[in-house]
């Protein structure tokens, strides 16, 4: 079955890939903060081109990336035409009573840009990873015990569950289901997804009597080997170098 | 001879009100193979549940090597008894499979080279070497079966129970299987099996119980199998080895026990044609087709 998943493209040899997980993790949201508080468009696109750069680096194909950023574009669009419409400021336009400010679209493509910087980020840091490695690096990292054991059973099930769904689909469509946005479509789906939620309470009962027949008492444990090499820190701190600079230059120059 | 498991008087109802289990009364002796039969729904899987704590009953019921299980520690219960369930996508449960087989040694507190040794031992053991970055989902699933079978031997239990452990594989799959778990066996590992599939039983039990809510029947695969009301009565059915050398001997063919499975056929048969003059006599009389016809009646369940 053809999974969606977000770690496909781990095994690429490339710097990025190489860089340590948790060196990694924190260099990459270091950056994605930096920029996520970028205040003006030419700032924001100089980070738009650092991440396009780490993205040229990372070796990632566009596939991967281009379409995950078209979601992030669509969902954040209508701010594009909201925005200049309703931000009081120095009118550039105007049709009748409706009118475009400058304002309205600077910020608008600033929020845009910004978006688009943190999410490629975001999408290299995970792209280049495993995610069991990414959920390691996460523990070693001490993010709180609960967090870390939901990311794991979610990557562990969400493939399970998917299973299933499509096992469920291709029954029903096997005797004769076709679905269609009418009540009776929509009720059959209803029962599905009711269906499914059931089976996973089932599940999640299994897996606890057998997490428990192996001793688990509460907090996951498990062996993590990262060790950071001189080329972590060659990577690492230029990067937050760079991520730090963007926001304070103009007190060092 | 030492006692490895002895259940006494053990009664469950599900919180639901489910009855599971009424009054099971078992003895297990250390290294025994022993194979629990049952309709679905009988109780196996509960009755497993019990054996190491998971479910727990009313009163002190189950000991394992004496030791009543209530009062064992954690570590020291998964030391003793370790159970591969059915389903082997409940079983792992972590991201990788390296993981998932490490699970156990790290909660029974082990030092890291330990856990690694006992992770790459447990897998060569299942025919998984160098699997431990794989991903669960990316299995095959008689590999996860395996895979499952390996992260409860990476806690090298003396007891290992195994829900239906032939379910669902291929021929090949199987037969590799069932060679593991009898090297287990023979290594001194005590093994309890739930299992359907009444060809493969005879290769994997000396002791048969019959599981069907309470305890209905107990003995070695021969005796459970020549009783037909027994098997009748649980939906269950006999070996075809077993059936096709019963009828055999409505034909004449003369032989005091039956052969459980191949092996033991040909082995029979050996014995019989070299003690008589070389052949074997089959014949049929007028009774012999009333005698065939009888026999699979009472084996038949419709
Ligand atoms: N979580 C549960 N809650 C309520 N009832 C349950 C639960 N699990 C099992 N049961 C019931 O307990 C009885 C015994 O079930 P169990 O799963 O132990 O049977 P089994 O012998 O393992 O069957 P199978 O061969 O189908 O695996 C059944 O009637 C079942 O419906
Ligand atoms: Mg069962």
């Amino acid at each position: 079955m053809n999974y969606p998943e977000i770690d496909r493209y781990a095994s690429i040899d490339s710097p990025i890939h190489n860089f340590d997980p948790r060196a990694k993790i924190i260099t990459f949201m270091v950056m994605i903060f930096s920029f996520v508080f970028l205040d003006s468009i030419t700032k924001a696109l100089v980070g738009l081109g650092i991440a396009s750069l780490i993205y040229i680096i990372a070796k990632l194909p566009k596939a991967f990336v281009i379409p995950r950023l078209k979601v992030v574009f669509l969902f954040l669009s209508p701010l594009l035409i909201i925005m200049p419409l309703t931000v009081d400021g120095q009118v550039i336009a105007q049709y009748h009573s409706i009118t475009i400010t400058l304002e309205g679209v600077r910020y608008s493509s600033l929020v845009m840009i910004r978006a688009l910087s943190a999410v490629t980020l975001a999408l290299i840091m995970l792209g280049t990873t495993r995610f069991d490695i990414t959920i390691k690096a996460l523990y070693m990292l001490k993010v709180p015990g609960t967090l870390i054991q939901m990311l794991m059973f979610t990557y562990r099930y969400i493939f399970v569950i998917m299973d299933e769904f499509q096992r469920m689909w291709k029954a029903m469509e096997s005797k004769g289901f076709k679905l269609k946005a009418n009540r009776y479509g929509l009720s059959v789906l209803g029962n599905m997804i009711g269906m499914l939620i059931i089976k996973s309470y089932d599940r999640a009962q299994r897996v606890y009597h057998s997490m428990i027949s192996k001793g688990y008492t509460g907090n996951p444990r498990t062996i993590v080997n990262f060790e950071l090499r001189t080329k972590d820190y060659a990577i690492a701190l230029p990067m937050i170098l760079i991520a730090l600079l963007m926001h304070t230059y103009h007190l060092v120059l | 001879m030492k006692e490895a498991i002895r259940v006494k008087g053990l009664t469950y109802s599900y919180p639901d009100g489910t009855p599971a289990l009424e009054d099971i009364d078992i003895t297990i002796n250390e290294g025994e193979r022993i194979v629990i039969v049952g309709p679905n729904g009988a109780g196996k899987t509960t009755l497993f549940l019990h054996l190491n704590g998971t479910l727990k009953s009313q009163d002190n019921t189950v000991m394992i090597f004496g030791k009543n299980l209530d009062d064992m520690k954690v570590e020291e219960r998964i030391k003793e008894v370790g159970i591969v369930f059915q389903d082997p996508d409940d079983q792992l449960f972590m991201p990788t499979i390296f993981d998932d087989v490490a699970f156990g040694p790290i909660n029974m507190g082990l030092d890291e080279e330990e856990v690694k040794n006992r992770v790459k031992k447990a897998l060569s053991r299942v025919g998984l070497e160098g699997f431990e970055d794989r991903v669960p989902h990316n299995l095959s699933y008689g590999q996860k079966k395996r895979a499952a079978l390996a992260a409860v031997l990476s806690m090298e239990p003396r007891i290992l129970i195994l829900d239906e452990p032939t379910a669902n594989l291929d021929p090949k799959s199987r037969a590799d299987l069932i060679q593991v778990i009898n090297d287990l066996n023979n290594d001194g590992i005590t093994t309890v099996i739930a299992m359907h599939d009444v060809n493969a039983l005879p290769t994997l039990s000396d002791r048969v119980y019959v599981l069907n809510g309470k305890i209905v029947g107990e003995g070695t695969p021969r005796e459970i199998f020549s009783n037909s009301e027994l098997l009748k009565m649980t939906h269950l059915e006999a070996p075809d080895v077993f059936k096709l050398f019963k009828v055999l001997t409505c034909f004449g063919y003369d032989c005091d026990t039956l052969p459980m499975s191949i092996d033991e056929a040909v082995e029979f048969l050996t014995r019989t044609i070299e003690s008589g003059s070389g052949h074997i006599h089959l014949h049929i009389h007028e009774h012999t087709h009333e005698e065939v016809r009888k026999f699979l009646d009472s084996y038949n369940h419709h």
